[in-house]
């Protein structure tokens, strides 16, 4: 279970993000529904480990990650969550396999890899350079690279925002799928996904952004 | 990590490519310019070291040295054998070896000499010498022709090969030197006596009247020059002195001679060890800017590691294991190329006498190629430290 406290992000050039208490349940998905530059990507930067936030708590079955040294951050990371980006964030110059391998520079066990690019229909594309492929290709690649781990957390951030309509849904009925009792937490701003969810939040409500004079 | 890091570097062959050649350019012209100049001056000391006096005609004193030493350059004439005799007469030498060249077999000298010549230089397979028409030849001259003990080989009239053959009087291997890495290697040796048969047979024929190249070391009692070693440093004094009194005579110490010309090898050396050092500086350079593009550009990438989980210490350990397998592949091709390079261009320096190891590596060549490979690794490893000092996922601290 995930829950943030207090949460509240200040920025360097003087705004600042503050966030209602959030509850996410273990094995659960979530959208995060609001307009661009409300927060979504933050919280999920800081539920990442990626940002530290100014003020707040962030409890991981209990523990507060914020507490956590750079390492063992790290570490939680590359083992216990699978984040999704929304530019993919690949090698673009290696194949679809050596995107997946990159996580065993951690430890990672990737060989379950085979079965879960044929469970996104991507197998027969292992061997071909990321730059080579088309936009929902490279999405399934980020998908199996976040998945690859069976993460408790899945983190993805507009994970159809460079896919059409119908090719987003596909990837995102995939997503939902593959998920082996991990919380999901999306960001997206097409309303039209919502119903694939447990539950919708809408981060215009949940967020509140300031200004610093 | 090994095989990531391989897959990785393979997205940035051409980069790669030319950071190795900058490195094995400039550690390869390093080792082999050392490693040259090294075996030349080790050649010159070593073919000095064990005469006090050379005595032959009036000429040049480099020459006679190169001459008597190496085996290069022409004779500068002859002298009468009796001077031989003359000199063990004295009693105040322990050896006077006659020494007389002007034939060849292909390119290699043929040396008309005593087996006192060869003293210290164990012969690999075979006997000495004994009976005119005999001959023990230099390592490079059997493996290069294919000599054994037992057969026989026809020279030729002149130093530079090619000219009127002795058909009718072939020599007979009798030994085969171990390998000296000095003109010995690529030398034939046999009596005073055979020389002068040569030319009675090349008198009786007639054939070689035009030709001029190391005639006059043919004549039948007649010699090049006498290599001495003389009992005392007195009796040096008073031999140098005695014989170069004689205006038709010139008495070297070859110690002295050999000296000069190291000077001046020295000089050489001193300027292609600065050339050297340009070179590495340049290529320094070279590979300091191809290693910034690298990084600058991957700065994109490692965000990207950084984003997913991967620390920035492991990443550390890819660029730097992807640097330290680029710079040990770049350094053994150096070497390698190096001492191809060598092995190729030793025949050149045959021609001065001395016998280049295309094998033979140096301490120091191990300790230019460590140096290269710290410099090498050098910016990448600042490049690293200084990314991890602008850690993409430390920028959001808390404030």
């Amino acid at each position: 279970m995930i829950q943030t406290k207090g949460l509240s992000m200040r920025f360097a050039d003087g705004t600042a993000i503050h966030y209602q208490d959030l509850t996410f349940e273990q094995g659960r998905s979530y959208a995060l529904l609001g307009a661009s530059g409300c927060g979504k990507t933050t919280l999920l930067n800081m539920i990442a480990g990626v940002l530290r936030p100014s003020e707040g708590e962030i409890l991981i079955d209990g523990e507060n990650v914020v507490d956590w040294p750079q390492r063992r951050r790290d570490h939680f990371r590359i083992h216990e969550i699978g984040y999704i980006f929304q530019d993919f964030k690949l090698l673009e110059e290696m194949t679809v396999r050596d995107n997946i391998d990159i996580v065993r520079l951690e430890g990672v066990d990737t060989r379950g890899a085979d079965a879960l690019l044929e469970r996104l229909g991507i197998q027969r594309l292992k061997k071909r350079r990321v730059r080579s492929l088309s936009g929902g290709e490279k999405q399934r690649v980020a998908i199996a690279r976040a998945l690859i781990k069976a993460p408790r957390i899945v983190l993805a951030d507009e994970p159809t925002g460079n896919l059409n309509f119908e090719v987003g849904s596909a990837v995102m009925d995939q997503l939902l799928e593959n998920l082996n009792g991990g919380t999901l937490i999306a960001v997206t701003h097409d309303d039209r996904l919502a119903p694939r969810f447990d539950c919708v939040l809408d981060m215009n409500q949940i967020a509140r952004g300031e200004v610093s004079a | 990590m090994i095989r990531f890091a391989l897959k990785h570097m393979a997205t940035r062959r051409a980069r790669i490519a030319l950071t190795a050649l900058s490195i094995v350019v400039s550690a390869g012209v390093a080792l082999l310019a050392y490693n040259v100049s090294t075996q030349v001056s080790e050649g010159i000391i070593g073919g000095a070291s064990r005469y006090d006096l050379i005595i032959g005609p009036a000429g040049s004193s480099t020459q006679l040295a190169m001459n008597t030493l190496f085996f290069t350059d022409q004779p500068l004439g002859t002298i009468p054998y009796t001077l031989v005799d003359d000199l063990m007469e004295t009693g105040m030498v322990n050896e006077a070896v006659p020494f007389s060249m002007g034939d060849s077999y292909n390119d290699s000298p043929v040396v008309g000499t005593t087996p006192a010549l060869l003293t210290d230089k164990p012969l690999k397979e075979g006997e000495m010498f004994a009976e005119s028409m005999e001959a023990v030849i230099g390592c490079e001259v059997a493996s290069n022709y294919g000599l054994k003990v037992g057969d026989s080989l026809i020279t030729s009239h002149g130093l530079s090969g090619g000219g009127a053959e002795h058909a009718a009087s072939p020599l007979t291997v009798t030994g085969i030197l171990a390998r000296t890495n000095s003109a010995f290697d690529r030398a034939v040796f046999t009596p005073c006596a055979t020389i002068w048969v040569l030319h009675s047979h090349e008198e009786e024929d007639e054939e070689h009247e035009e030709e001029d190249e190391g005639a006059h070391a043919h004549e039948e009692g007649e010699i090049c020059a006498v290599l001495v070693r003389c009992k005392s440093v007195g009796d040096y004094t008073a031999l140098s002195n005695h014989y170069k009194s004689d205006a038709n005579l010139l008495a070297i110490n070859p110690n002295t001679v050999l000296r000069e010309v190291l000077e001046n090898v020295d000089l050489s050396r001193t300027i292609v060890y600065a050339l050297c050092a340009v070179v590495l500086v340049m290529n320094l350079l070279v590979i300091s800017v191809i290693a910034a593009l690298n990084l600058y550009d991957q700065r994109r990438e490692i965000a990207l590691m950084r984003l997913i989980g991967v620390s920035m210490g492991r990443i550390n350990q890819l660029y730097l294991l992807q640097n330290a397998i680029i710079g040990l592949a770049a350094v053994g091709l150096s070497l390698l190329s190096a001492h191809l390079i060598l092995w190729v261009v030793r025949g050149f320096v045959a021609g001065m006498g001395i016998s280049l190891n295309a094998l033979h590596v140096y301490g120091l060549e191990w300790a230019i190629l460590a140096v290269v490979f710290a410099v090498s690794t050098l910016p990448t490893m600042l490049m690293t430290m200084s990314m991890s000092r602008h850690d993409p996922v430390e920028g959001g601290k808390r404030k």
